[in-house]
Parts: structure tokens; C-alpha cells; sequence
């Protein structure tokens, strides 16, 4: 057993969000048609921007790795939260407080899922520079919630 | 973590693999308004293994200058580090060093 070196704190009606958000990002990154999906191409970025042959071969070496990591970490959120990401309303009391207790691997993954599911939220929000913010706009509270998570996240990280 | 490559040390006698110096190779670590500032500073630190004052000063310059250089050496080095910055997203390219 590896030890717990960070004890997350989360409401069941947060936890049921997240694992909603995180189940719909696993089945992103495992979707066969994925290759269309911008989305998608921002969590596998041209590693050679000015020489294209290069970048799919980068791409195609890489490619496949990169998002069964994402697959395998999304699950291992899913996993500590206690819930398979399918239907949200299934799952948990809304009125308890969960805690999750993480591995060291375990926190990480929950890191890199934090980070990439943000990456594919400000894509589909059209996020292109710092400015690009809506505070009117509900998505936008969701997508800052998780950036407050991963900062949260990263200062435990960084404690130890 | 993908494991980080080695450079390849198989003794080859071909003296055309020696016109390039193994230096020659970047890893640069592009702006983006996603990635939290505090996000990239931990990951320059883990994986590179730089000092606190270090790490911030890269994500720093990548905030500010919107890129910097995060690793130089062969090719096949900067590939791996850049495949590696992928797994934590952020926006990494492979370049030869500016002449």
C-alpha cells in the first residue's frame, strides 16, 4: 500500500459534478472518432510547429500513450471518488461531505486529469487568451472551480 | 511518467553522425491562457528536478515572454521531455538550437 500524502475534502454534489465532468472526459479521449475533435488535438500539441511531417510522426509515436494516460488517470479519479462517472445522479448523497484520501501516484493523477480536463473545457469554450473570460457564463464557473481545485491540488503537492 | 529517454550510446562508425554537435536540440515551453501558473512551476520543478527559484523563473518567462527554453540536447532527449510536458499539457515543441 502506498501512503496517503493528500486528504481531499469535497461535497457530494461537488464530487457528483466532477465525476459527471471527468466521465464525459474519459469517453473524449477513448472516442474512436477522437482524431476530429479539437479538443482532442489540444492534448496532443504539434511538437514540431513548422514542419508538419515531423509533427505526425511525432504524433503518431506519442499520440496513443498520451491519451490512454488520460483514459487511465480519468478512471483512477473516477476510481478514489467512489463513482464510475456513468449517470451522476446515480451516485453518492448530495448532503455528505466526501473525503479522498490520495497516493502519491493516485494525487498525481488526479493532477494531470484536472489540468487536461480544463484544456478541453477552454476549448470548447473558445478560450484563446487570458482575456477570454465570461464570469456571466455558468461554464466559466465550472472551468474556474476546477482550475481552484488543481491550485489547491498542487499546493498540497508542493507542501510535502 | 513516461519513462525519459536515454541518449542511445551504441558506438556507431559513421562519421556524419558527428557534424552534429549533440547540444543542437530544445524543448520549448509555450504560453497558454489555461494552464494555472502555479501548475507549471510544479511540473518544471518534478520533472526537471530544477530548484523552486529556477522553476519559477521558467514559467515566469513563459508567462511573460510567451515561451522558453526548458532543455537543450540531442534530439532524441528534447522529443522525450516534450512528449513528457504533453502528459501534463502543456504547450511543448521540439526545435534545433537558433544558429
Amino acid at each position: 500500500m502506498t501512503d496517503k500524502i493528500v486528504v481531499l475534502e469535497i461535497s457530494g454534489l461537488e464530487a457528483l459534478h466532477l465525476a459527471g465532468i471527468v466521465g464525459q472526459f474519459r469517453d473524449v479521449v477513448t472516442d474512436t472518432r477522437r482524431g476530429d475533435d479539437p479538443a482532442v488535438a489540444r492534448l496532443l500539441p504539434d511538437a514540431y510547429p513548422d514542419d508538419d511531417e515531423a509533427t505526425r510522426e511525432f504524433r503518431r509515436l506519442t499520440g496513443d500513450d498520451l491519451l490512454g494516460r488520460r483514459a487511465a488517470d480519468a478512471e483512477v479519479v473516477l476510481r478514489t471518488l467512489g463513482m464510475d462517472g456513468g449517470d451522476p445522479a446515480s451516485d453518492g448523497d448530495p448532503d455528505a461531505t466526501l473525503t479522498v484520501a490520495l497516493g502519491e501516484e493516485e494525487a498525481l493523477s488526479w493532477m494531470r486529469t484536472l489540468s487536461a480536463v480544463r484544456l478541453v473545457m477552454a476549448t470548447r469554450l473558445g478560450i484563446q487568451d487570458d482575456d477570454d473570460h465570461q464570469p456571466d457564463d455558468p461554464r466559466f464557473g465550472i472551468y474556474d472551480w476546477i482550475g481552484y481545485r488543481l491550485d489547491g491540488l498542487v499546493t498540497a503537492l508542493d507542501r510535502r | 511518467m513516461p519513462a525519459i529517454a536515454t541518449p542511445d550510446l551504441d558506438t556507431v562508425d559513421d562519421t556524419e553522425l558527428t557534424a552534429v554537435p549533440p547540444s543542437s536540440w530544445q524543448t520549448v515551453v509555450w504560453n497558454d491562457p489555461v494552464n494555472l501558473m502555479s501548475y507549471v512551476s510544479h511540473v518544471f520543478r518534478t520533472y526537471f528536478g530544477f530548484d523552486s527559484a529556477t522553476a519559477e523563473r521558467l514559467m515566469l518567462a513563459v508567462h511573460h515572454d510567451g515561451h522558453a527554453v526548458v532543455a537543450r540536447g540531442p534530439r532524441e532527449v528534447m522529443e522525450a521531455h516534450t512528449h513528457a510536458m504533453h502528459d501534463y499539457g502543456l504547450w511543448a515543441t521540439v526545435r534545433k538550437e537558433p544558429a
